[in-house]
């Protein structure tokens, strides 16, 4: 590892990280602007709690990620296990192509196309709109989650619990879903993050009256600075801060445990 | 000029010993085997040679060449590795043209060069082909052909014939010793499978937690093992107790026997080996020992038959000669199939024993 | 049973992704009074919306040479680390930090009073605008952008067999010759769904050009927002649509992995 190579990493993690530590420090600022600093202050955390609207946009927004996501896990998994027991090799690489559009689609496509659809099938836009939206761009992502630990587990195992007298039923709840349970797993937490994190398409399909934490920012954004955006961002990053700290030991861990083991 | 050198080597990885004072110079063309189990620190040594490893201290020479800090990409050293290290963006042509490319040999005698290297691999048709759609076989002799192109000094094969089925093994065994005659270079061999250690080497080391415990040819060793570790490791062996009554005289379970060795203080405790193919079943009573056939399981070659002398002691005795289980015989062997190895002594002063004696008894 | 399975799985498929897409095929051929017409395609044709096409490319291209041009030696570097997961982790956590709050973020650093600035100005330089400037765009797009970039390629760089370096160093190659003819090369299938990931949303990022381009760069995305939410000419934007979905299709062509073509 030379000099150069870790003045490099260093300069990007700076990079990378230095936008956020900027807002985070500004919304301490007495201020009220992102240029002089004039003293420190917890007002912004404060009218952040207790702007009723705002809590109301935060609620909706993990409302909607957690039932988008419910759903879009279970049609993921009927989805994958479909998939799973197509033997036409035509058959099965058209679906997954057609399952792979909505992933590599452009927001804007996805939001567009889908304020078409449901303007035609007369849904009004609002939270059914936003969630149907959610499950539309999740499906496929948890069906890409779940396949490998489908194909990754032992071929015998399914014959093996048909030759013990398993039902077609007993294969399913006993045998195949119990053993891609972390599959499962991370297609919901992965649809869950694409979830909180999507702007574009809500952007699109949300009415008025209904609004998301991202498509709330974006209006404050363009409306000009205010350090309540800093403060939400602010604790955002300390949750995910948290989260991914957790998520490193306890990855670290298992890796350790298997090891031994 | 060639001739390696290895100086009081250590290789610490973190807190583990992975090498211990390694002394060992390998002279020039020769075929070697470091034999071992895994983890024992023979691919490690290898990886010094080859210059992937920086020994923790001591020095590696090659000739009078101190090659501590030179890179892997600096010396006349080129490897055959154990999953083969094909590139597999690059067919089998290009694959034995890489090292050539390098180092900017000119078009003409590149080819010249590969087309012989793919010759003597007999590879020539496949010159064009994936890598992909090669057999284990055929990767393992372009391997070969890549390494052999650039005419290094020194070849080091890591554990390269044991990704194979066992046939191709034995024809790659032929095929390799056969190479080797030819180019006449150093070739260092990294297996743990003594057959092919046997049946290839000029010179083979042994080695142990670090250790080379016994280096010498295959005969030698086979024949001489410095100790239990050696004698197990390589080929099957009885081996009794014993204690040293005088020069060419051992004591096994009381009773003296007449040998071959010397050397060794009077009443010293020994090991006493025979190799199962040197014993010989004798009708009852006209062996050393009067002996219980146990178990007799056929070989193809040969019968494995395991017998229990009077004290209770397990034989395994290699030989076409039949028998049945439960048969009373005896079991005989020569003084000069009876081996007798200190427990303790180190290889030079086994080296020193063996000379002591030599011609005497 | 394993129809019943398959019937929430197949309707999500023909109404989330067969009717929206035919949808907006079927609306691209459609005037704003909804009579059937080629009006749409002949006013993309005409020189003003090519002219937008090739300019967001234009940005898209340069949006992914860059990222990739810091991207690919990030990569590298934190593929040789002793605790690599931990350093790519570090280079994840970004991307879970809402996207707006990071433009958000640029526009306090590249305002006129922001942190850019005072430090032209503490080293002698005027102020300059750098917000609402293609120069905006480009970098947040660019800082948006390397963790999602550097992720495929890491993970392909990692995949690539220790003895293969060996080897290339026991043919005589040096690290540079290593690099060039050993690494790259086995890395390129990361490199592949790399630029994939940042050249398409590249086309159609709107929220970027509103926020901290001022406009000054229109996108094939803000176009379609644009005729959406703004003009409420939904055969216009859906003309775009198609156009941007068929660029979409040549690029997936284009970078297409070896795997996906067997």
């Amino acid at each position: 590892m030379n000099t150069l190579s870790k003045s490099f990493l260093t300069l990007m993690i700076i990079f990378l990280y230095f936008p956020i530590l900027y807002l985070a420090f500004y919304s301490f600022n007495a201020g009220g602007t992102m240029s002089n600093f004039d003293g420190f202050t917890l007002d912004y955390y404060k009218s952040v709690i207790e702007n009723k609207a705002l809590m109301t946009v935060l609620m909706n927004t993990i409302a909607v990620a957690l039932i988008s996501s419910g759903i879009s896990t279970v049609i993921g998994l009927f989805g994958a296990l479909f998939l799973y027991f197509i033997r036409q090799r035509y058959v099965k690489n058209t679906l997954l192509t057609l399952n792979n559009v909505l992933i590599v689609s452009p927001d804007v496509i996805i939001g567009a196309s889908l304020l078409i659809l449901f303007s035609l099938f007369g849904i009004t836009l609002g939270s059914v709109s936003v969630i149907l939206a959610h499950v539309a761009f999740s499906v496929p992502i948890v069906v890409l989650m779940i396949l490998p630990s489908l194909y990754q587990q032992n071929n015998n195992l399914v014959l093996a619990a048909q030759d013990l007298g398993a039902s077609a039923w007993d294969v399913l709840t006993k045998v195949l879903i119990p053993n891609i349970k972390p599959g499962i797993f991370a297609g919901f937490l992965m649809a869950l993050t694409y979830s909180l994190d999507d702007f574009a398409v809500t952007f699109f399909v949300t009415g008025n009256g209904f609004s998301t934490l991202s498509v709330e920012i974006y209006a404050m954004a363009r409306r000009g600075i205010t350090l309540e955006i800093n403060a939400i961002s602010t604790v955002i990053f300390v949750v995910v801060l948290i989260i991914a700290i957790i998520y490193y030991f306890v990855s670290d861990k298992n890796i350790k445990r298997g090891k031994t083991t | 000029m060639t001739e390696i050198r290895l100086q009081n080597i250590h290789q610490y990885f973190d807190d583990a010993h992975i090498l211990k004072n390694i002394d060992f110079t390998f002279s020039e063309g020769k075929f070697y085997t470091i034999l071992g189990p895994s983890g024992c620190g023979k691919t490690t040594l290898l990886k010094i040679i080859g210059g992937f490893v920086n020994p923790t201290s001591g020095d590696l020479y090659f000739g009078d060449k101190k090659m501590n800090d030179i890179p892997a990409n600096k010396r006349q050293v080129n490897t055959v590795f154990q999953d083969y290290a094909l590139f597999p963006h690059l067919n089998v042509y290009e694959n034995v043209a890489f090292g050539l490319k390098i180092k900017k040999v000119s078009k003409s005698e590149r080819d010249e060069r590969i087309k012989e290297a793919l010759r003597f691999t007999n590879l020539t048709d496949f010159k064009e082909r994936d890598i992909e759609s090669l057999s284990g076989g055929q990767k393992q002799r372009v391997a070969i052909a890549r390494a052999i192109v650039n005419e290094p000094d020194i070849l080091l094969l890591d554990e390269s014939l044991s990704a194979l089925d066992h046939n191709l093994r034995v024809e790659m065994q032929y095929e390799l010793k056969e190479l080797q005659q030819k180019l006449g270079i150093t070739f260092i061999f990294v297996t743990h499978d003594q057959e092919e250690a046997l049946a290839l080497s000029d010179e083979i080391l042994v080695m142990d937690r670090g250790h080379i415990v016994q280096a010498g040819s295959p005969k030698d060793i086979y024949d001489e093992p410095l100790n239990r570790y050696v004698a197990d490791f390589i080929g099957e062996s009885n081996i009794v107790e014993g204690e040293m009554l005088e020069d060419g005289k051992v004591s096994i379970y009381g009773r003296a026997y007449e040998c071959v060795d010397g050397g060794v203080k009077r009443g010293t405790p020994v090991e006493v080996m025979v190799r199962p193919e040197d014993i010989i079943l004798k009708p009852a009573g006209e062996g050393h020992l009067n002996v219980t056939v146990d178990s007799i399981l056929f070989r193809g070659v040969h019968y494995e038959i395991c017998v229990l002398d009077e004290d209770g002691y397990e034989w395994v005795i290699h030989t076409t000669q039949r028998s049945e289980e439960g048969k009373k015989v005896s079991i005989y062997f020569d003084k000069e199939n009876m081996h007798i190895m200190v427990p303790g002594e180190k290889e030079e002063e086994f080296n020193e024993r063996l000379e002591s004696y030599e011609g005497i008894l | 049973m394993k129809r019943v399975l398959a019937i929430p799985y197949l309707l999500w498929m023909v109404v989330f992704v067969i009717l929206p897409i035919s949808f907006m095929i079927y609306y691209s051929f459609n005037d704003m009074s909804g009579n059937l017409t080629l009006q749409n395609y002949a006013e993309f044709l005409s020189s003003n919306y090519l002219k937008m096409t090739l300019n967001s490319f234009w940005y898209a291209f340069l949006i992914t040479v860059i990222t990739l041009l810091i991207s690919y030696p990030l990569a590298l570097v934190i593929s040789r680390l002793k605790h690599k997961t931990f350093w790519l982790l570090i280079i994840i956590i970004p991307t879970w930090i809402n996207i707006l709050l990071k433009t958000y973020a640029f526009i306090g650093i590249l305002g006129i009073n922001g942190v850019v600035n005072t430090i032209f100005e503490t080293i002698g330089l005027t102020q300059i605008q750098l917000l609402f400037s293609d120069f905006a765009f480009i970098t947040v797009a660019v800082y948006i952008f390397i963790p999602f970039m550097v992720l495929p390629i890491f993970n392909s760089i990692n995949g690539i067999n220790k003895n293969l370096i060996s080897a290339s160093y026991d043919l005589g190659a040096s690290k540079w010759e290593t690099l060039t003819r050993v690494i790259f090369p086995l890395s390129l299938e990361g490199v592949k769904s790399g630029i994939q990931i940042t050249f398409i949303p590249a086309l159609s990022l709107f929220m970027l050009s509103r926020l901290v381009a001022g406009n000054k760069v229109v996108t094939l995305g803000t176009a379609i927002e644009q005729q959406f939410l703004i003009n409420e000419n939904w055969g216009m934007g859906s003309t775009v649509g198609v156009f941007l979905i068929l660029f979409m299709v040549f690029v997936m062509l284009a970078t297409r992995t070896k795997k996906e073509s067997v």
